[in-house]
């Protein structure tokens, strides 16, 4: 993505050619210098994580590979033995799908809607301050909590949803056939928990949208307008591209979170009715620590790891590499 | 690497065995003067005890144990402080304070049983067990399944909670059933009565209910999770087929599928609500409608167990039990504070608004705290006779534990509900139960 | 220069239709977000026995609204203690994280670095392990610092999430930042450092206060570790507090629990709010218009 000053005419854009002569020039001071200051900069961030995080990462790594339990967590090696029992269960099966399911579909809708928002709200208007608090509070609110919310409308007899839908007529009264159960119906109990996470996520997804839109500076966009960009030139190839890397490490760790997310499924289902929401996490934890089998639970939430490994980096390689 | 290999030859010695060699003589005398009424001794003072429990399902009842707990510090000059958390949370506390080797000097297991998982690192309570026997009469016979590991008292239990039938008397009387007996009763009020706009409902999800409610459903119908070693399935029965079959005709006929959502106070809501005729729970839900619909309360009853064809009843407690850590710092205040506490056994009991059952036979004279006097309830003080714990007749072992959290019971009855073949789901079942005890055994 | 290809219409009437197709646009948004907010809220004021009728229309009161779930918060739990502490807890947070992933991002953004990248990548990749395994571990290092059951702990070891996700985020907002305006300052003797504090950083203020924001509330989100490394209830972060504390087995104090969590949520969004405009005003909808 070298070619960022997309402007309709090329080398017309003033700002654009500065920058690619900044790429060449900039460095001034000598590289050995620059080496020293970059890692002491580095430095605090990655001590910081690696001391804390480090040693305990291998550890659950290795817990993953041996037949720990709660309570005697010094335990033998078993190599991949835990994987291959998790493979062997259908429970694991459902689960994995279902994680799949759950982190695709919701991270397409939060993106979707994120973005959309993140345009709406960055347009002046009459009362935008306000109509901006409000929706980033489903953000804000403790998940602990907020679930707490939903659980009590998806209620199978008192939610408010139903109440609604069949004020309006589009469903019967409480005991007919029609009435929904959010949390019992497998697909609908699925969509349920995944709706819950789109709620909460896709303000998240706008506020970093908005962030970076409004961090692209006004002169790029400006002269690109006195080049007689139209609006959709504008945006593919000057604001995309500029926002692009906030964009996907919004998304990357969006989806490194919503994959390890436990608490909106094990509040509201924990995984019921018969395996219809469960996800690895909730899985993971019920049997490493609900039920003690701790390699076991340790393999199952780290089942994605060799799949999410290499793709992690190579998309934050991908993500680093590029020059603007 | 060894620890395993002491696993496995310990096993092998058979449970009884252990429970003769062990008991006498560990701890020694100081103990057992200790559970008198008499003061704590000097050495106490100046100390403190920390001790970590559940939220308690009747909020009063942790409003009179912090009290007590203070009074008993007060008294032998012991900073007592008591932390609680929801049951289904302290697994996850419990993890962390070993991984830590600190943390609370007594805690409390609840909901999940992990004497089998601890035991190791738990202080051997044997001669408090035997000591609490001699005082207040024989423990419960399957108190043992909660607090012993091969015949050592890891755990004193504490209480256990009876999940009854709560029933609406004027609703069975206008379809002419009257009180109910057996499962089958049950089956024909629902059906009579879901034509009136009065379903049932037991939990077909993943929560505590589920576990509790479908497990004495099979206990009734004479099923057996395990043999009474708890090493080998024997879950593979007609028994366990026929439970099934009965349950899906349960749900057909007498619930709406809201009963897929439910989590553990769903149905304290379906009944105080005035909709369900009758429900399978703690009686929580029969002080919720107590306290929020009296109307509804006036006609709702209470029957300790009802019968399987072959006659047996069978109720699946939830147990609480005592352990001490090792590496506790205080492990003398927390067994004089265990003692103290069955000492006080009748106030609790009536803290508990008759919810906190004993484990010990002489806490059954009648009548007893918080049931004896409520005509309703009273028919609970024979509790004991019929209460099983999850694993029966095995113990709460590990894997027994694990068959537990990860719901694979009422999977089975939830699959066969929604119309699965039996078969298909005794197979899934099985295979599953089969992995987690096959695991447990190369451990 | 192009002219604008649209009909001349008055300066009125345009901002008219542009408003009424916004809000039209916004309308699903506001639903989805606020409806449950103001459901919460609605149940936060209500009285028990007023949640449980299907008969009524359920957004509104029918009994008198009552402050009774307030009370039960302030005078019944620590909920005091627990908005000190969470406050304290995302402020120290907050700080941790800024002084180390500002630098970080920059250095990553800007300075080729050899290996600088893996150790970046190596950073992230802690989040690969699910806190239901690392809470284990980590709770050994929280005893060994001799932390267990005080917030400390939590100070401790939420940067350890806060950090990578920052230093990720700022790093995009800083290579947003065209080279030149560094340069400019440089030239102007400026050094490295101070091209970063004097120039980068003011520019990259909506990303350093996004960070920020992010740092609250990822410290909000959290209940495990919490759960696992503080038991003392005087001890405890908002959402440990009110949703081990409120829930009792089967009762749920839903009014109570809803309170407790509107209270911390809305300040923060309302504190968003007011940074970002306070910092960025001008530059929003230029991009677009």
């Amino acid at each position: 993505m070298a070619e960022v000053p997309g402007a309709p005419t090329p080398g017309t854009c003033p700002v654009a050619v500065g920058e690619r002569v900044g790429v060449r020039f900039r460095w001034r001071a000598p590289a050995a210098r620059r080496c020293l200051l970059g890692y002491a900069l580095l430095a605090p961030a990655v001590l910081y994580v690696g001391a804390l995080v480090g040693v305990p990462f291998l550890f659950s790594l290795y817990l993953a590979m041996s037949d720990a339990t709660v309570g005697d967590p010094v335990a033998g090696f078993v190599g991949l033995e835990n994987f291959r029992a998790a493979l062997e269960s259908t429970t694991f099966h459902v689960a994995l799908r279902n994680t799949v399911v759950f982190t695709v579909g919701a991270g397409v809708l939060k993106g979707l809607l994120g973005t959309t928002l993140a345009f709406l709200l960055v347009q002046p208007f009459v009362g935008r301050r306000v109509v901006r608090a409000l929706v980033v509070i489903p953000f804000t609110l403790p998940i602990a909590i907020s679930v707490l919310g939903w659980k009590w409308m998806f209620d199978s007899q008192f939610s408010v949803l139903n109440w609604a839908l069949s004020r309006v007529g589009l469903i019967g009264g409480y005991g007919s056939p029609d009435w929904p159960v959010w949390l019992g119906q497998p697909s609908l109990a699925l969509a349920s928990v995944m709706f819950v996470n789109v709620w909460r996520g896709f303000p998240f997804t706008a506020i970093v949208l908005m962030a970076g839109l409004t961090s692209v500076p006004t002169e790029i966009i400006d002269s690109a307008r006195v080049d007689g960009a139209s609006f959709l030139q504008r945006f593919r190839k000057i604001i995309v591209p500029m926002i692009a890397p906030i964009l996907f490490i919004g998304a990357a760790f969006d989806t490194v979170f919503t994959l390890s997310d436990l608490s909106i499924v094990y509040l509201l289902t924990n995984g019921g009715p018969d395996g219809a929401t469960e996800i690895l996490p909730t899985l993971a934890y019920n049997t490493g620590i609900r039920a003690g089998a701790l390699g076991r639970g340790a393999a199952i939430s780290l089942f994605l790891f060799p799949l999410l490994l290499p793709a992690m980096v190579l998309l934050l390689r991908t993500l680093r590499r590029r020059q603007y | 690497m060894s620890d395993a290999q002491t696993v496995r030859t310990d096993l092998a010695i058979g449970r009884r065995g252990f429970l003769k060699a062990t008991g006498a003589g560990i701890a020694g005398g100081g103990l057992l003067t200790a559970v008198g009424a008499r003061r704590a001794p000097a050495q106490l003072k100046g100390t403190s005890l920390r001790m970590l429990m559940w939220s308690h399902f009747v909020p009063a009842y942790d409003a009179w144990l912090d009290d007590f707990a203070r009074k008993w510090g007060e008294k032998n000059g012991v900073r007592v402080r008591v932390d609680h958390i929801p049951h289904l949370e302290l697994p996850a506390r419990w993890a962390a304070e070993f991984a830590a080797g600190a943390g609370h000097d007594l805690i409390q297991f609840a909901g999940q049983i992990f004497t089998g998982q601890y035991y190791r690192h738990l202080v051997d309570l044997s001669d408090l067990a035997a000591a609490l026997e001699k005082k207040y009469g024989k423990w419960m016979e399957n108190a043992r399944s909660a607090a012993q590991v091969r015949g050592v008292w890891y755990g004193i239990p504490d209480f256990y909670i009876a999940i009854p039938v709560l029933w609406r008397k004027d609703l069975f009387d206008s379809v002419g059933v009257g009180e109910p007996k057996t499962w089958e009763d049950l089956r024909k009020a629902g059906r009579l009565l879901k034509a009136r706009g009065h379903p049932t409902g037991m939990q077909f999800s993943h929560c505590n209910d589920a576990n509790h409610n479908w497990r004495a459903l099979l206990y009734c119908f004479g099923a057996k999770e395990t043999d009474p070693s708890g090493e080998n399935i024997a879950l593979d029965s007609r028994e366990t087929r026929e439970a099934l079959r009965f349950a899906k005709a349960l749900f057909d006929e007498g619930m709406t599928p809201e009963v897929f959502s439910w989590d553990d106070a769903s149905d304290n809501r379906f009944l105080a609500s005035g909709v369900g005729c009758w429900i399978h729970d703690a009686i929580s839900a029969f002080r919720t409608t107590q306290d929020t619909n009296p109307r509804v309360f006036k006609d709702t009853y209470c029957v300790p167990e009802v019968a399987g064809p072959g006659g047996q009843k069978w109720n699946v407690g939830e147990p609480n039990v005592w352990a001490i850590w090792k590496f506790g710092k205080n492990p003398q205040a927390a067994r004089d504070f265990i003692a103290a506490l069955v000492d006080h056994q009748k106030e609790a009991m009536e803290a508990s608004r008759g919810y906190n059952m004993p484990f010990l036979r002489d806490h059954y004279r009648k009548p007893m705290p918080g049931l004896g006097n409520d005509p309703k309830l009273a028919v609970l003080q024979e509790q004991d006779r019929i209460t099983a714990f999850f694993g029966y007749p095995g113990l709460m072992s590990p894997p027994a534990q694990e068959v537990l959290t990860t719901f694979v019971i009422p999977d089975m009855f939830t699959r066969v509900a929604r119309g699965a073949a039996i078969e298909d789901v005794m197979k899934w079942g099985l295979g599953e139960i089969r992995r987690i005890y096959a695991k447990h055994r190369a451990a | 220069m192009p002219a604008r290809p649209r009909a001349p219409r008055s300066p009125r009437t345009k901002a008219l239709r542009r408003h009424a197709a916004l809000y039209l646009g916004l309308v699903p948004f506001l639903l989805i977000a606020v409806f449950p907010v103001f459901w919460m809220a609605v149940t936060a004021v209500k009285q028990e026995s007023d949640l449980y009728r299907m008969d009524v229309v359920p957004f509104w009161f029918h009994l008198p609204p009552t402050w009774k779930n307030f009370d039960l918060l302030f005078h019944r739990t620590s909920y005091r203690d627990w908005i000190v502490n969470t406050a304290a807890i995302s402020f120290w947070v907050s700080l941790i994280t800024l002084l180390t992933a500002v630098p970080a991002g920059y250095a990553l953004a800007r300075l080729r670095l050899p290996f600088a990248e893996n150790l970046g990548i190596g950073i992230f990749l802690t989040y690969l392990v699910p806190a239901i395994i690392l809470f284990i571990p980590l709770a050994r290092v929280v005893s060994t610092l001799d932390l267990q059951d005080r917030w400390w702990s939590l100070v401790v070891v939420y940067p350890t999430f806060t950090i990578p996700f920052c230093t990720w985020l700022l790093m995009g907002f800083f290579k947003t930042v065209p080279f030149e305006i560094e340069e400019a300052a440089m030239v102007d003797g400026c050094g490295q450092v101070g091209a970063l504090l004097r120039v980068v950083l003011p520019v990259s203020l909506p990303g350093v206060i996004t960070a920020v924001i992010f740092s609250f509330t990822l410290s909000m989100q959290d209940f495990l570790y919490s759960l696992a490394f503080v038991s003392i209830s005087e001890q405890k972060p908002v959402p440990l507090g009110v949703a081990t504390e409120l829930i009792r087995g089967d009762v749920f104090f839903w009014g109570s629990l809803m309170a407790g969590a509107l209270l911390v949520g809305v300040p923060v969004a309302i504190l968003y709010n007011l940074f970002l405009d306070k910092f960025i005003t001008g530059i929003t909808g230029a991009a677009l218009k």
